[in-house]
């Protein structure tokens, strides 16, 4: 694995890390290896997101990179990379609300933490939840949303979970925009978090993870 | 601020004409960092009017007599120093065929959605060298092709530079004549005639709420924005504006500089029109948590200060909505000129807000949604005190909710906020 690849990467040195992938792969470098480099470089992006060292415009080139980089290693990969095997989290923005910043940083940060995310995507009604929820079996659900209206699509959707007799599977939480503990208590929901960090420090805290 | 009077009794006897008075001075005197009799109240409802009238919110953006009746009879009942409907407004959008990034109740959405702007990268990172060559030929040949379908047909015009070639310009005049250009033409004057009439029930609106006692809602002004938002919102979108700021930061910088310049023209000479000295800036990616503070001082801040600086030159008064969270950064806002601009705090920590700015700017926001449609009428009560207690101490507020916007709220729990406001905020 190429410290100076992970370094690239994690010091946002963008046309760096892409010549260094091109070059390793012609020297002969593993596929596997490389995307294990990534994967080290993208808990460091995290690992700095958590300390308040970078922010959006460092989470977004980040991704660039790992897509940049992944499309010059898949067609060399005989057999695809093992998934994370952490807990399950089913992800989305709730119903009548499109806004996904919020919820992208989360899964971003769920997934360098290990965990399973599925992301459902924005204004996803109750009905798409539940149905998700029993394909999926997650431990935690996490609704996102930024608009006043999200306080109702939320108690709606924790509604239909407990209609659908799988409240008791999983814990809910909410966050986003002008979310707080009183439309925490309102959606019956079972914590609020302010940032994507509160996101994995409550999945971890669930699920029993490190 | 413990001298308590009566809600019900504080403004009896008084006729529109002098509560109008008493209100516009009200709201004058707090945005001017002064101390008035009592704190102002604001409500801007939103689709709070559509859910006391019982009609969808596609009705209330597209029937304007029935908006100005709801918002008449809301005012009435709440009796608050200002009020205001819904913000946006779908009828030149519509009237042109339509954009791509805005969805409206019944277009986009269903009649009892909520208005939405949809980011996307409308901008392309290789259209900086011909956005900062010529703004405004790339907005009107290659942007408005791309966000207004109706408009599709401007991708034909000649650079709009050919107009300086005098008389042998004229000879340009037949390239208008392709149909796609004369549609565009069609729509575009379609979409300046709804234009035209909005405003006017706008203007109409605002004069209806003054015979009945109500000064102009304090929003009321030019529309501009700091220029990192004018980039990201229409323009670059988040992703695009993001990677901006590590992949090409000089062209950014370039960009923001003519924004800022043109933005800065267009509310002087709105202002000098209209007579009211009054900008309106919704900012959005300056909050806490998108950008590090070395790249908000890079940035974000050194335009949008000088925005405001220029605007308070020019005798217009900055009215900024500080969405999101600023908490890290109000020391910043404490550097702009006292007394001559004022902010609207939507999650803020409204006291730390009063502590740090409180010397600078009149601050307008406090009470917090979410109370408003899940709190208890005690819980309303006791928060609305210490907001009148300690943000409203010495003068410098406005008491409205942290966000333009109030649809969900009860309305009974909105009567014990105003209420308790006129009780406890008696200076």
């Amino acid at each position: 694995m190429s410290q100076e690849l992970i370094n690239a990467i994690a010091e946002m040195n963008e046309e760096e890390a892409l010549v260094l992938t091109r070059q390793l792969l012609k020297d002969g470098a593993e596929p596997v290896s490389i995307l294990e480099a990534c994967r080290v470089a993208m808990e460091e992006v995290g690992k700095r997101f958590e300390k308040g060292e970078y922010f959006i415009p460092e989470l977004i080139l980040a991704g660039e990179m790992l897509k940049s980089i992944s499309e010059e290693v898949k067609p060399l990969m005989k057999q695809s990379a093992g998934g994370a095997t952490g807990a399950k989290v089913l992800l989305g923005t709730v119903k009548g609300d499109i806004h996904d910043i919020g919820k992208d940083i989360v899964n971003f940060m769920l997934d360098v933490n290990g965990f399973q995310v599925k992301d459902l995507g924005v204004d996803i009604p109750p009905e798409d939840f539940v149905a998700a929820m029993k394909e999926f079996k997650p431990q935690v659900v996490a609704l996102s949303g930024f608009l006043t209206l999200a306080y109702t699509s939320m108690k709606e959707t924790v509604e239909a979970i407990a209609a659908a007799g799988l409240r008791d599977d999983v814990k809910i939480m909410i966050g986003g925009g002008t979310m707080d503990q009183q439309i925490c208590d309102y959606a019956k929901a079972d914590a609020f978090g302010k940032d994507a960090m509160a996101a994995v420090a409550l999945t971890k805290q669930w699920t029993g993870a490190n | 601020m413990t001298a308590k009077t009566s809600a019900s009794t504080i403004d009896a006897g008084k006729g529109p004409e002098q509560l109008f008075g008493e209100r516009l001075t009200r709201l004058q005197t707090a945005l001017k960092l002064g101390q008035p009799d009592r704190i102002p109240v604001q409500l801007g409802f939103g689709y709070m009017l559509s859910e006391m009238g019982g009609i969808t919110r596609q009705q209330l953006h597209e029937d304007a007599a029935k908006e100005q009746e709801l918002l008449e009879a809301a005012a009435l009942r709440f009796q608050p120093d200002s009020a205001m409907s819904v913000f946006n407004n779908p009828a030149s959008s519509l009237a042109i065929g339509g954009d791509a990034m805005t969805k409206f109740p019944g277009h986009g959405l269903p009649p009892d959605g909520s208005f939405q702007f949809v980011e996307g990268e409308y901008m392309k990172g290789d259209d900086y060298d011909a956005f900062l060559a010529d703004p405004g030929d790339w907005a009107i040949r290659k942007y408005w092709p791309r966000v207004f379908p109706g408009l599709a047909g401007f991708a034909a015009l000649p650079p709009l530079g050919m107009a300086a070639f005098g008389h042998y310009s004229l000879y340009n005049l037949g390239a208008l004549k392709a149909p796609p250009v004369v549609e565009a033409l069609r729509n575009l004057a379609a979409g300046i005639e709804a234009q035209a009439v909005a405003d006017a029930r706008a203007v109409a609106s605002v004069g209806r709420m003054a015979a009945l006692g109500f000064a102009p809602p304090t929003f009321v002004g030019s529309l501009i924005e700091a220029p990192f938002d004018f980039m990201s919102d229409t323009l670059r979108g988040m992703r695009g504006i993001m990677l901006d700021i590590h992949r090409r930061p000089e062209k950014l910088l370039a960009a923001m500089d003519r924004v800022l310049e043109f933005e800065l023209e267009f509310a002087i000479n709105w202002s000098r029109a209209t007579g009211i000295n009054v900008s309106f800036i919704p900012l959005h990616r300056g909050s806490d948590g998108f950008m590090s503070i070395p790249q908000f001082e890079k940035f974000y801040w050194p335009t949008l200060k000088a925005m405001q600086e220029g605007l308070v030159a020019n005798g217009i008064m900055p009215f900024v909505f500080y969405e999101g969270v600023w908490d890290q950064r109000l020391s910043y806002l404490a550097q702009l000129p006292k007394g001559k601009v004022s902010g609207l705090f939507q999650s803020s920590d409204i006291f730390k807000v009063k502590e740090v700015v409180g010397e600078t700017m009149c601050i307008a926001g406090g009470m917090r949604n979410s109370l408003l449609q899940a709190g208890t009428a005690e819980e309303v009560r006791e928060f609305t005190i210490k907001l009148c207690r300690e943000v409203g101490k010495g003068g410098g507020f406005i008491m409205t909710t942290g966000i333009g916007e109030m649809e969900g709220c009860k309305p009974e729990l909105v009567q014990v906020w105003v209420d308790t406001t006129k009780e406890y905020g008696v200076y």
